[in-house]
């Protein structure tokens, strides 16, 4: 035992050693601000001097992101906080989508100077929040009487051990698209906000006609694990970090059906071809498509421009399984953490506060993106946006009963997250059958929850 | 006899033309379709049956590229980059390379054997320790960086060692008696021999470099610092692909590889060892 | 030491030892501007990355020694199993094919014929062209049902199109349709580095073969490989290196949006990279790739031992 801690010791006062060299070599420039006050009450008054001066003195922010260009709410939100906080300047850093928390956990072990870290996903969040990355904010959250309620229940589904890391500022959740000519076309009526999985189903195969450049696929479903997989976990009996998997079956079996049926586009060649779900959608060659909300803003801008020629189109709330309330569906949230060895943790903080709040929330529904905070002011200013379906049921399905996490929380999400979409992937190329495919799903997730 | 050998060698001649001019045309397919779909709307590039020339050619993705995002500092800083490892890296791997294959000194081949295993081990296993000390030496957002990581490896000194090998010793061994250093050799000899064997690796580290992906997106993360393939990716975001721009900047940035390529064609001589050693 | 230094810059030394000692120092003053770069930003990194295989690290806490735990951990691992033999496989599919065809290519264009350059260029396009885009185009032919291959295939055999091979989605075919895709992409490279050594053969030697009645196979398989034999040991071993050490390529033509292989294409460094950054576990990961190193050592002395054999 002694052994092994010298050992571990020995190397990590190696690594540290180049740390603090690369600290020591940014710090130069920032060393009046920055130097780390002790963490003890003692200094509490010297700290809250210094918070003083941190609201005065220029201090600049860098904030990990990705796809800026591609993200309208990025520049407004830094805009309106500088409104608010002329002193402030906030640089972002944009790592890339691909990968974007293996970039963000590589560059915070490197010491990188990032202060404000963008959560993508709840694995990543969780590696991050084990490799002692992230700033705990239950203390924080206490000061500036932030309450976790106005959040929807997102806040207690991302606690490790009963402290909060993150805050989200944007919760985005599962929706059905439909082309209205489409259903038009064949004499069916729209669907409402209350759908089950099966009359879903049914709907797809009415909906289904035509072949080769001519063909109208009743449904869609993108190869993400998250757009088929999930069907199962809707009713709220099982979730996906469980460990057993042969609740999935039914799921599998309706979704394999209606592929052979040809009701939607054969997942391998959907994979192969890189097919993207807007692509098919902007046709006219999908009737329905289930779809995240993030897909709104895009396909408003994409009718303006012209590029997508559905335009003629609604949102309903998602399809649920028998005896499961209509608006039960599928989220996934965008937060913000603060770096714990920023050196600008106080003003980074308030920055964070400000996104992820009422304020935030405002500049970032008025993109057309759904805010974490989901008022109905919020439900509001995204119906009025010009171009947004215009029927009472669009705007409705806007509003949600349950989200449930397409990721929950555990420590071990990332491996877990692995095996559900290698296995995923095998049963819907047809590469394994469905009960041996979950087989190997419990078995392999097994493996890593005991391991 | 002579006549129907000329016959037969011009049948097998027309032959390998006509298996090669077939060969060419499949290896031309997919730029075809890269340059066919440069031209198109995103949504229409993968759309069965495959358009290939588009009815309403989009030359605006070709504008588009350079405006959306910062694509010429990009291609400055990829092509600075590009030029200062290759050079880098002829110099040093040629020099190394003369040792190895010429000069007899205590561990050489362990040495060597040493160089070429490292080859294999995947960067993926030492990256963060490597970032880790990089950044303790303040080289990150620095093009320093990538330099200090391309321009010395094993790679290009195993490359020029193979191609001295064939180069005869008893040419080393003239000139030593003629009084070079082992300098003056290198210099004076080796390195002229050895055109096609640096042109060779002229472009593969240019290319290489050229096409570097993960460490320009690992140690350049302020936007006037990055490359070119860090630009090509942000045209894929999180829920969507502008494929056809991608394909567009692909077209783009693949010229100057090519330009390099073809300038170097004529360093590709038969003989040049050869004749040095008639010389 | 600094004493043999300051004869070594002065006038060439009579005696053999200090002789000898210049003869080295010369030696090390070669390899010295290539090595102290490559072993300060590469060699010290891939130490450390061999002692973190005894560690178990997340890559930010403190670590803690577990021996050969990693080890022992990688024989009872299936999924490291699978991931070894796909690796191998690929590399036994890939390697001789790509010789030879970069071999008969480097032959053919060596020669004086029409459009040489152009087509020089044509080969080695695809090793140029982002993978990214390549990748997409490759996938978008061979997609199982509507993708032109399928077509035509069903056109000339009848055989219906469900129940032709699905490549790439396809767990029997992936591995063909991936050592294909390699082939077609990298065997340009190779041709240059061939095409580089057919400059060094001596054309003296063609012209004594041919005088001794030998024809072009003779000449082939007694000037030019031969002659061939340090390019080729070249060829091999990097060939063999990049085959174990593929990744790009299975990524960007088998996994979808989420960056993910199943098992039928899992390769050595995918199961290293997913251990590191997604699980965590730099030191698991690390006595992956000290496998993956040993393998390559071992691989690399016998050829070593071969080429030194075949030189003589």
């Amino acid at each position: 035992m002694g052994m092994k801690k010298i050992f571990g010791l020995t190397l990590t006062v190696i690594l540290s050693i180049g740390l603090l060299a690369g600290c020591g070599g940014n710090n130069n420039k920032t060393v009046n601000s920055a130097d780390p006050a002790p963490n003890n009450s003692a200094n509490a008054v010297n700290k809250a001097e210094e918070d003083n001066n941190a609201s005065q003195e220029p201090v600049t922010l860098k904030w990990a992101l990705w796809d800026w260009e591609a993200t309208a709410y990025y520049q407004p939100l830094i805009d309106a906080y500088k409104e608010i906080n002329p002193q402030v300047t906030i640089e972002y850093v944009d790592l890339g989508s691909t990968d974007y928390m293996t970039m963000l956990s590589t560059q915070l072990s490197g010491g990188a100077d990032l202060d404000i870290l963008t959560i993508k996903d709840i694995p990543g969040y969780a590696n991050l929040v084990k490799q002692n990355h992230l700033e705990p904010l239950k203390g924080y959250m206490g000061e500036q009487s932030i309450d976790p309620a106005q959040y929807g229940g997102t806040v207690e589904q991302i606690e490790v051990d009963g402290e909060v890391y993150a805050l989200p500022f944007r919760s985005d959740f599962w929706v059905v698209y439909y082309n209205k000519d489409l259903f038009d076309k064949a004499g069916v009526p729209y669907p409402d906000n209350d759908m089950t999985l099966t009359e879903y189903d049914e709907l797809a195969r009415k909906l289904t006609s035509g072949s080769g450049a001519e063909k109208v696929y009743g449904g869609h479903y993108h190869t993400w694990r998250s757009a088929v997989q999930l069907f199962g976990i809707l009713d709220g009996q099982n979730t996906i970090i469980d460990g057993q998997y042969d609740f999935l079956k039914p799921t599998y079996e309706l979704i394999l059906k209606e592929q052979e049926d040809g009701i939607v586009m054969d997942y391998a060649t959907l994979k192969t071809s890189s097919t993207h779900y807007s692509g098919v959608f902007y046709n006219n060659s999908v009737a329905m498509m289930n779809m995240g909300s993030w897909f709104i803003a895009t396909q408003i801008e994409k009718v303006k421009s012209g590029e997508s020629q559905a335009t003629n189109w609604g949102i309903v709330k998602y399809p649920h399984p028998d005896g499961v309330e209509a608006g039960t569906t599928l989220g996934t949230i965008t937060s913000l953490a603060v770096n714990q060895k920023s050196k600008n943790k106080d003003a980074a903080l308030d920055f964070m506060k400000f996104v992820t709040g009422a304020n935030g929330a405002a500049v970032i529904a008025s993109t057309g993106t759904i805010p974490a905070i989901k008022t109905d002011e919020v439900v509001n200013s995204i119906a009025s946006i010009d171009g947004f379906p215009s029927d009472e049921n669009s705007k409705a399905a806007l509003t949600t009963a349950k989200t449930y996490l397409e990721m929950p929380l555990h420590e071990k999400s990332a491996d877990i997250e692995v095996v559900l979409n290698e296995v995923h992937d095998s049963i819907m190329t047809k590469n394994t059958t469905i009960d041996k495919g979950l087989e190997d799903m419990t078995t392999r997730v097994q493996q890593v929850l005991n391991n | 006899m002579v006549g129907s050998n000329k016959t037969l060698k011009f049948g097998a001649l027309m032959l390998a033309y006509l298996l090669l001019i077939v060969v060419v045309l499949c290896m031309l397919v997919p730029y075809a379709w890269m340059l066919s779909s440069s031209l198109k709307l995103n949504k229409d590039v993968f759309t069965f049956p495959m358009q290939w020339i588009p009815e309403l050619p989009r030359w605006a993705n070709y504008v588009d590229i350079w405006t959306k995002i910062p694509l010429g500092r990009f291609i400055y800083n990829t092509a600075k980059l590009s030029i200062i490892v290759t050079v880098l890296q002829l110099l040093t791997s040629s020099f190394a390379a003369y040792a190895f294959s010429k000069l007899q000194f205590k561990g050489k081949n362990v040495l060597f054997l040493g160089y070429i295993a490292t080859i294999a081990i995947p960067w993926q296993a030492y990256m963060v320790p490597q970032f880790i000390l990089m950044r303790s030496m303040g080289l990150n957002n620095t093009h320093l960086a990538i330099i200090l990581l391309q321009a010395f490896s094993a790679f290009g000194v195993f490359l020029m060692r193979q191609f001295y090998q064939s180069i005869p010793d008893e040419l080393c061994e003239a000139a030593r008696i003629d009084g070079l250093s082992e300098y003056g050799i290198w210099a004076r000899i080796m390195l002229p021999l050895s055109k096609p064997a640096l042109s060779t690796l002229t472009i593969f580290t240019f290319v290489s470099t050229w096409n570097d992906f993960l460490g320009p997106m690992i140690y350049l993360t302020k936007t006037e610092l990055k490359t070119i393939q860090i630009g090509l990716r942000m045209f894929i975001s999180q829920y969507s692909a502008e494929y056809g721009l991608i394909m567009a900047a692909s077209v783009i940035s693949i010229i100057p590889v090519l330009i390099v390529f073809l300038g170097l064609q004529k360093y590709f001589v038969q003989g040049v060892a050869s004749s040095g050693i008639k010389g | 030491m600094q004493n043999e230094t300051v004869i070594s810059t002065g006038k060439p030394p009579k005696t053999g030892v200090s002789k000898s000692v210049k003869e080295h120092l010369v030696a090390y003053s070669f390899i010295a501007p290539n090595f102290i770069g490559f072993a300060l930003f590469t060699l010290v990194p891939m130490i450390f990355a061999f002692v973190l295989a005894f560690v178990k690290w997340d890559g930010a806490n403190p670590m803690d020694y577990v021996g050969l735990k990693n080890f022992n951990r990688l024989i009872q691992d299936p999924t490291f199993h699978k991931a070894l033999w796909n690796t191998i496989i690929y590399t036994i599919g890939v390697v001789p094919l790509t010789m030879v065809c970069a071999l008969g290519l480097a032959i053919l264009l060596n020669q004086k014929i029409l459009g040489r350059n152009i087509m020089r260029t044509v080969f080695f396009f695809p090793y140029v062209a982002s993978l990214v885009a390549v990748a997409a185009v490759w996938n978008f032919i061979f997609s199982p049902t509507m993708g032109p291959i399928n077509n035509i295939l069903h056109a000339i055999t009848g055989i219906p199109i469900e129940e032709l091979p699905r490549w790439a989605a396809d767990k029997d075919w992936a591995m063909f349709t991936v050592v294909l895709f390699t082939v077609w992409k990298n065997m340009g490279y190779y041709m240059v580095i061939y095409l580089a050594g057919l400059q060094g053969v001596n054309p003296e030697l063609y012209e004594a073969a041919e005088l001794d009645g030998a024809n072009a196979w003779k000449r082939f398989r007694n000037v030019t490989i031969p002659q061939l034999a340090p390019t080729t040991f070249f060829v091999l071993m990097i060939l063999i290196i990049n085959s174990f050490k593929v990744y790009d390529i299975f990524i960007n033509l088998f996994a979808g949006a989420d960056n993910q292989l199943n098992d039928s294409t899992r390769v050595l460094v995918y199961q290293i990279y997913n251990t590191a950054f997604r699980s965590l576990d730099y030191g698991y990961a690390s006595a992956m790739a000290i496998v993956l190193f040993l393998l390559v050592l071992g691989i690399t002395i016998v050829q070593f031992r071969g080429e030194k054999k075949y030189g003589q």
